[in-house]
């Protein structure tokens, strides 16, 4: 496979950051853009935190603003995770944030789209509003874009409900949009990013590589980390870097074509990505479900791209 | 040994029959009732079916006919899986009996009022019975000690991809079951689609020479036909997984978990959704059932054939 250009579309976000970290690290991403969108915490913080993920990395990469709240639903954040600021507080010095430019983030994934004449491949780890208003604005912008690589959704269960995925929560319709776009969706939800966790050792391991960037991981990671040990996990999931290294390294990884769509109306399933993977029932088929990892090649993947910085 | 007191609630159906064999040959459950309800097809096929049953495996508990239909929703039926007859296959004898007069929740508030002891509900259609005998009679509630019933799936459906059949044909009698409080193990579609026979054991139970042995080998047969069509390798009894929750609970693995009903949405209308991470805060309400030891779930079926030997005659 080669090189390949890509718009990261994130709403960072403790493993945002990681996901981001990570990207720099694959030589096979062509990273034209950072998009941010509200999610985990609001645009706000959103937007400066990508600036200050880039310059912990020591990459640059332009970065555009996008939507402040979903398409159609009320707004939610996952402060309580990510901290009130979306990285758990941490400091980063010397960050410069630039103010946003003028092209918004829809904008630039169709300008980018065109540009990379069909090429064009979107990993989008945060809720999809970005992608979707693009999709409302651009009639022509499915045919442009190759794939998109989502972390989102869970084929059998929820994580902010039992039934729904934040991301996918935090937008329906948006989801429910881009699932229906013709785009084919890869579709990495907490059927597989709950099996790519890092134990506590193995994010001291990684901490000891001794870069910044290696210490901002272990740091960044602490709240969340203890977090996922109090619900009784064995460690915290990179569901964001989980996304980036399905895009460029799907051996890893194992799924099934399925049929989605995303339960808009529910009263307790709002924002369900509803598979027929399982069912006697079927969809049309116009999305790929990754549901399994190999953990111990992920982890080892982990720690050599953070072991480059 | 005390026998636990039942209600048979189904809507018969190949598996809610096997269920029924399997549960009148348990010395362990003493059926106090069997009622219908529609589900896998009209009230009047599945009540024609329950009697034809009833008359075959022996089984004169009172009897009665639940409501023609769900207590919101539009009947649906399922003749792709059970035939126009909704028991397609063998032949049976033809009803021994007639239902009583009573309607189903009346019957079975009756049996709830009459007994000293608690009685536990084994409902393996859809929860339109059940939930009318909860509205109609909240003061019994006390005399119920459990339902364990057939429907939903934690992960999956099969009527539509989020929604188990059962569960689908009444939401919001699902919706009033689970909410209620009665202490709840449910025997989805987790469980029962490992809940496998495979044609090799549908010759181990005919094998067994009994009339019962042989039509239940004919009913599996049918069951098979659709599920091979869809690449199963085997039957799923779901229903008789509901009785063997009572009878051998020591071969199925079981996990506590709060479960809600969707009654709405595009795609989600009768799915069970289960809060695995307790993001809810509700304590759990349902007894979910995840796993099964196939063999022996095959071998009670095979005991449960041959408790028939001696004593029936088709």
């Amino acid at each position: 496979m080669n090189r390949y250009p890509v718009i990261i579309d994130c709403d960072p976000g403790v493993d945002d950051a990681i996901a981001i970290l990570l990207a720099k690290q694959l030589p096979m991403l062509d990273v034209k853009a950072i998009t941010a969108v509200a999610g985990n915490v609001g645009l706000e913080h959103t937007y400066p935190n990508s600036h200050k993920i880039l310059h912990v990395a020591e990459w640059d990469v332009p970065v555009y603003a996008g939507a402040e709240k979903p398409i159609v639903g009320e707004k939610i954040t996952a402060a309580s995770i990510h901290g009130a600021d979306g990285l758990g507080g941490m400091d980063v010095p010397g960050a410069v944030i630039k103010p946003a430019p003028e092209a918004l983030a829809w904008d630039v994934i169709y300008e980018e789209a065109k540009k990379a004449e069909g090429e064009l491949v979107l990993i989008a780890v945060g809720p999809l509003t970005n992608v979707a208003v693009a999709l409302a604005k651009y009639s022509e912008l499915p045919k442009l874009i190759k794939r998109i690589v989502i972390m989102g959704g869970g084929a059998t269960y929820g994580n902010t409900t039992p039934a729904a995925e934040f991301n996918i929560f935090a937008d329906p319709e948006a989801a429910e949009m881009v699932f229906q776009s013709g785009i084919p969706v890869y579709m990495v939800g907490l059927d597989v990013t709950m099996q790519c966790f890092l134990t506590p050792e193995e994010v001291e391991e990684v901490g000891a590589l001794g870069s910044k960037q290696a210490k901002f991981f272990r740091d960044v990671l602490q709240n969340v980390l203890a977090f996922s040990l109090s619900l009784g996990l064995p460690g915290v999931a990179l569901h964001d870097p989980a996304a980036v290294l399905y895009a460029v390294e799907p051996e890893l990884f194992s799924g099934e074509e399925a049929g989605v769509h995303v339960e808009c109306k529910g009263k307790i399933t709002r924002g369900k990505t509803v598979t027929d993977l399982y069912s006697d029932a079927q969809f049309e088929k116009n999305a790929y479900v990754v549901t399994g990892v190999d953990r111990t090649a992920f982890v080892k993947r982990v720690k050599e791209l953070m072991a480059q910085y | 040994m005390r026998k636990i007191p039942i209600i048979l609630d189904g809507d018969p159906g190949h598996d809610d029959a096997i269920a029924w064999v399997l549960a009148n040959a348990s010395p362990m459950l003493d059926i106090r009732a069997v009622t219908t309800c529609c589900g896998n097809q009209t009230i009047e096929k599945t009540t024609y079916n329950a009697l034809r049953i009833c008359t075959l495996i022996g089984l004169n508990a009172p009897f009665a006919k639940g409501r023609k239909g769900p207590l919101v929703a539009e009947p649906i039926i399922a003749p792709t899986v059970h035939g126009e007859s909704g028991l397609d296959g063998p032949k049976l004898p033809e009803p021994a009996f007639a239902p009583s007069g009573l309607d189903a929740v009346t019957l079975m508030a009756k049996v709830l009022k009459e007994s000293e002891e608690p009685v536990t509900l084994v409902p393996t259609g859809p929860l339109t019975n059940i939930a009318a005998l909860l509205a109609a009679h909240p003061e019994l509630k006390s005399k119920i000690a459990h339902i364990s019933l057939m429907g939903g799936g934690i992960d999956f459906g099969n009527w539509t991809p989020a929604a188990e059949f059962n569960i689908l044909v009444d939401p919001e009698a699902a919706k009033m079951v689970f909410e209620s409080g009665i202490p709840i193990t449910m025997a989805g579609l987790d469980v029962t689609e490992k809940a496998l026979v495979y044609p090799e054991d549908f010759e181990r139970i005919r094998a067994v020479g009994n009339p019962v042995a042989k039509v239940v080998a004919e009913w599996l047969e049918f069951f098979y036909g659709f599920h091979r069509s869809k690449g199963y390798p085997g039957a799923p009894v779901h229903d008789a997984v509901a009785v063997a929750a009572l009878i051998k609970p020591e071969i199925l693995t079981m996990r506590k978990l709060y479960v809600a009903v969707e009654t709405e949405g595009d795609y989600c209308k009768g799915a069970t959704i289960a809060d695995r991470f307790g993001v809810t805060g509700q304590a759990p309400n349902t007894n979910v059932i995840l796993d099964i030891d196939r063999e022996a779930f095959v071998q009670l079926l095979v005991e449960a054939a041959e408790h028939y030997s001696e004593e029936v005659q088709a």
